[in-house]
């Protein structure tokens, strides 16, 4: 952020005390609401099974681990197992996410080339229809290619950019960079290669944190394309070995189901904390020299 | 430029091995085929929650056992994505070899060429005849059941006592019975226990229907005439009037929960009408003794209405290339009183009494006393209906027409026509 | 998206333009760059995307019940659902509400909170994470679970009103106010806008807060003149996006519901409705008739956004 030798903007200085003191009390009151949802499924996976939905208060009147002892163990394999098979799936789709959907907004943000609205009109087009008509033909897709099973399903989109999300979510965070830098870069005599990996992208950090931290949490909690593409149940994931806790019309394992819903947040809250590091660290100045 | 390209090039590299790893190594447990060892392999999709699972991992153990040369794969998931994921593959000529399905799903299934006749390839003889003719659609034997259940009114008859109320006659009550029954509970608790939860399962209406000499599905027609649909929501609204059940508003809130988190389940009613394999579930999750009784009756009804209801169905696809071990594994888990020991009643109460003698008296309470309730009612008993297709549609449309109703967003009148047309523009295809 | 005005931008900035042929060259070039970059991309548009894609489109054209193959019926199902099929016209009507209402909402809050938990504040790491909470957990069974509670005819809001004498609703169960209670849901997980909105602000560079804070440009000014204009280009985006993604909500009407859309069809969005004719009544040529139906309006609004955006979206790279 700023020198230390040059003024603090205005913007940034802190508030006064009074004002600061009624932020925080504003911000924690709306905080507990914004909480509540966590703290009661917290509670709810404290509480011995049977009293889950006949106490639905927040405070347990009795407390025991017995809910996560019994979901770590309750499925064909140990919970930690689906942890596994959810993080393979999840990194290499922050990875692929990453690496492609970068590539891709570049050359959308800052590149001329031929009929390139019509493509980036394309690119918008394909998250424009919802995504249940085309879970069917993609599964014959896939089912076709033998690779129902397999991971390829899941990663290959991302590989292949296929989120227009994080595409158009770069090119905006791209676009609001001066034009200046990727001239100067260039008059020193770097390639558009050079540009992008050494001018742009460091500057795009913001907009890479939080594709990574999208990327990890909607894969980490998609259901459906899990379900279709690993069936096998050596190969479950997270949210479908959650799911196998519930039974509509019979005997649900609610305690267990709590208990390891609590336990698979533990990653994505980790990947948050960790990301917003990069998300707030703010574009290195320096850079604009 | 060259540096920054290995760095890339190099990560995404690493990225595409591990990948291709994991694909492999993933695709050993997947895709479908024989194994390489030379077994036959069978796909077998089920729904369920994680107990249903550690039971069928175990009869599959069982079936390998005795069949070294076959080697079956448990496909799974939960009840409400479970259609969905099986269309898609069946959409994607992925079907499973073995398929479970239930009753709604039969003719949608049957109907369009997906399942193959069993008839003459599982062992039928010992099965209730009943329940094994839901499973043949013209002429053919699509689906063989995994066991049955009856719709039945669930009461926790310490509560009835409790409200000041003695327990009904379930061989003679009427429907004015129940309704008054209910009001009172809920006074006598004062307030605190409700009479009854009221429920848009469309088994109710089936069963109320038949009492008037109504069939809810005539071949590919609704059956039930405005009058009986009127009289049925009738008494919903009396329900609610006399506060034997709660307003229309928690009433559809509790309605769509599951039973352990329904009224009954938590202990804040009396009664509830629930199929009969539910009875462990709600009595484990209200801590109570519960009993079943017969639906009350219409006055001067010559039949109870009830019907026993598969369970779930066995069928196989029509275009398994092992149909010959499809119907083996499913001949195992309907015959043998192995399979059968193991199961117990998580797909119904086994419909081959043999296997049912074999395993009694393992049997926990609750399903002691569902048997019990069904050996009861069986002289009563009429033949249940195979929906027509499209029938999944009705249900939800039912439910749709009766909130409007209950909600007073639609006179009964109204209601019955607009339900009576869209239902049967649903099933006519 | 840099039109052609900032290309040529980048021709004159290399250098004095002698001939026709060296910016064409240059050009030449820097597409075959774009395209490179664009590798992967198109790859996956034309392997993985443009096949499902097209397929929804013939099959819109067909009666296909997922089980059996699926025959041509030409403009059937398009006719069927404008004339004679008043669930598609409820559940447009749903949604385009739900839309209006929402999406302006939750971005204001987004954009709000996303400013106070910008800097200034001790444990804004903290907050901002709590913050996010409600849209981590949004689609998980267990919420729906906790919504029918809170929500419910004797749940947490109305115990609270009770203190104040007002006997609230059912708030998810009764039909004249479940959708609202969804909209207030979907406000309430304002995360995701949030989150891109605090990258935005990091985004630009504070040299520019610098000068103008030697300028004397108060607290206010600072905001108006800096923070707004630079921030459009991501205000543009979310808002783009926010609208897209509202117009295929589907999982909150579907976990609050039992993805029945009930109570008395109050919250059947449009995508659930395609869903449950897709998958429960076995008529997927129908649903992606709807699903395209529903591309055209969404591809409509975000043409009228992007031709709106030339008017208060400011690019760094189109000054």
């Amino acid at each position: 952020m700023a020198t230390p030798s040059r003024p603090v903007p205005v913007l940034f200085r802190p508030l006064p005390k009074g004002g600061r003191l009624l932020k925080h009390l504003l911000l924690i009151g709306f905080g507990l609401v914004m909480l509540y949802p966590l703290l009661w499924m917290v509670s709810s996976s404290l509480k011995p099974e049977e009293l889950i939905f006949r106490q639905p208060g927040l405070w347990p009147s009795e407390v025991t681990l017995d809910n996560y002892v019994d979901g770590w163990t309750a499925l064909k394999h140990p919970f930690g197992y689906y942890l596994w098979n959810s993080a393979v799936v999840t990194a290499l789709s922050v990875v692929a996410n990453l690496v492609a959907c970068s590539l891709a907004a570049y050359a959308f943000a800052r590149l001329g080339f031929p009929l390139k609205k019509l493509w980036f009109a394309v690119m918008l087009g394909t998250i424009m229809l919802p995504h249940h008509v085309v879970i069917v033909p993609q599964y014959i897709m896939f089912s076709k290619l033998g690779l129902i099973n397999t991971i390829w399903p899941l990663v290959m989109p991302k590989i292949l950019a296929t989120d227009a999300f994080f595409v158009f979510l770069m090119v905006q965070f791209i676009r609001t960079l001066p034009r200046e830098l990727d001239e100067a870069a260039e008059i020193d005599g770097a390639g558009y290669w050079r540009t992008f990996y050494r001018v742009v992208m460091p500057l795009c950090l913001p907009a890479l944190a939080t594709t990574a931290i999208f990327t990890f949490i909607w894969t980490w909690n998609d259901f459906l394309s899990q379900l279709l593409y690993l069936n096998n149940p050596d190969n479950f994931t997270v949210p479908v070995a959650l799911r196998t806790f519930l039974d509509s019309s019979g005997e649900s394992s609610w305690g267990p189901m709590f208990a390891m819903s609590i336990v698979a947040l533990g990653p994505i809250f980790g990947f948050f904390l960790a990301g917003q590091k990069y998300l707030i660290r703010g574009v290195a100045t320096t850079g604009l020299k | 430029m060259s540096s920054g390209k290995k760095m890339w090039s190099a990560r995404v590299g690493g990225a595409l091995l591990s990948a291709a790893l994991l694909a492999t190594t993933a695709a050993c447990g997947g895709g479908s085929g024989d194994s390489a060892d030379g077994k036959v392999k069978l796909r077998f999709s089920y729904w369920g929650s994680d107990s249903r699972q550690k039971l069928t991992e175990q009869v599959i153990k069982k079936f390998e056992e005795k069949n070294p040369t076959i080697d079956v794969e448990g496909e799974f998931s939960d009840w409400s994505s479970y259609y969905e994921s099986l269309s898609t593959k069946v959409a994607g000529g992925d079907a499973p070899d073995v398929m479970t399905i239930e009753i709604k799903g039969l003719r949608e299934y049957a109907g369009r060429g997906i399942l193959a006749d069993l008839a003459g390839k599982v062992a039928t003889s010992d099965l209730d005849a009943k329940v094994l003719g839901t499973g043949a659609l013209d002429g053919k034997q699509y689906a063989v059941p995994s066991g049955a259940n009856a719709f039945a009114l669930v009461a926790n008859t310490a509560a009835v006592e409790k409200a000041g109320q003695k327990a009904p006659d379930d061989a003679t009550w009427t429907w004015d019975d129940y309704l008054g029954l209910a009001a009172k509970i809920t006074e006598g608790s004062g307030g605190k226990v409700y009479g009854t939860q009221y429920t848009f399962n469309s088994a109710y209406l089936t069963i109320f229907a038949a009492q008037r000499g109504e069939k809810f599905f005539d071949g590919n027609k609704i059956g039930v005439t405005p009058e009986t649909l009127k009289a049925w929501w009738g008494n919903f609204q009396k329900l609610i009037q006399t506060k034997g059940s709660p307003d229309a508003a928690k009433s559809a809130e509790v309605d769509a929960n599951s039973p352990d988190q329904s009224l009954l389940g938590t202990g804040t009613a009396a009664f509830g009408m629930w199929w009969s394999n539910q009875l462990g579930t709600l009595s484990k999750a209200s801590g109570q003794e519960l009993t079943l009784y017969r639906l009350p009756k219409a006055k001067g009804a010559t039949t109870s209405g009830m019907f026993l209801q598969p369970a779930m169905y066995y069928t196989t696809s029509a275009k398994t290339e092992h149909a010959a071990e499809a119907a083996k594994f499913i001949d195992f888990l309907v015959n043998d009183p192995d399979a059968g020991a193991i199961l117990l009643s998580d797909r119904g109460l086994p419909v081959n009494s043999k296997v049912l003698e074999a395993v009694k008296s393992k049997l926990p309470p609750a399903d002691v006393k569902t048997l019990e309730f069904m050996d009861k009612i069986r002289p009563e008993l009429v033949d249940a209906v195979v929906p027509p297709k499209g029938a999944s549609g009705v249900e939800d449309i039912l439910k749709r027409y009766s909130e409007e109703v209950l909600f007073g967003r639609m006179t009964p009148d109204d209601a019955a026509q607009k339900f009576l047309t869209e239902a049967n523009a649903a099933i006519a295809g | 998206m840099a039109d052609t005005v900032a290309v040529e931008r980048r021709a004159k900035a290399s250098g004095p333009v002698t001939g026709g042929s060296r910016t064409t060259e240059r050009k030449r070039r820097e597409a075959r760059a774009a395209y490179l970059f664009l590798a992967p991309w198109f790859v996956g548009l034309f392997v993985i995307t443009i096949g499902p894609i097209l397929a929804s489109l013939y099959l819109s054209f067909t009666d296909y019940s997922l089980l059996e193959e699926a025959k041509w019926v030409g403009f059937d199902n398009y006719v069927k659902m404008f004339t004679e099929d008043p669930r598609f016209v409820s559940s447009l009507k749903v949604t385009t509400i739900y839309v209006v209402v929402s999406v302006p909402l939750q971005l204001a809050f987004a954009l709000a909170l996303a400013l106070v938990l910008d800097r200034g504040l001790r444990g804004l790491p903290i907050y901002r994470s709590i913050f996010y909470l409600p849209s981590l957990l949004g689609g998980s069974v267990a919420i729906a679970i906790l919504w029918r509670k809170v929500f419910g005819a004797e749940g947490l809001v109305n115990a609270v009103l009770g203190v104040f004498g007002i006997q609230g609703p059912g708030w998810v169960s009764d039909p004249d106010y479940a959708l609202g209670t969804l909209i207030l849901l979907h406000v309430w997980t304002f995360g995701a806008p949030m989150i891109i909105f605090l990258a935005g602000l990091r985004q630009i560079p504070s040299s520019y807060y610098e000068a103008a804070s030697v300028d004397g440009a108060g607290r206010l000014r600072q905001f108006r003149s800096i923070t707004l204009p630079l921030l459009t280009p991501i205000i543009f985006f979310n808002l783009v996006l926010e609208v897209i993604k509202s117009f295929q909500s589907f999982t909150q009407s579907f976990i609050v519901s039992n993805g029945s859309g009930g109570p008395a069809d109050s919250t059947l969005f449009y995508t659930l409705y395609l869903y449950l004719k897709g998958f429960k009544n076995y008529d997927m040529g129908y649903a992606a008739a709807m699903a395209w139906v529903l591309l055209l309006i969404i591809a409509g609004l975000t043409g009228v956004n992007f031709l709106a955006s030339k008017y208060w979206v400011f690019y760094g790279d189109s000054k």
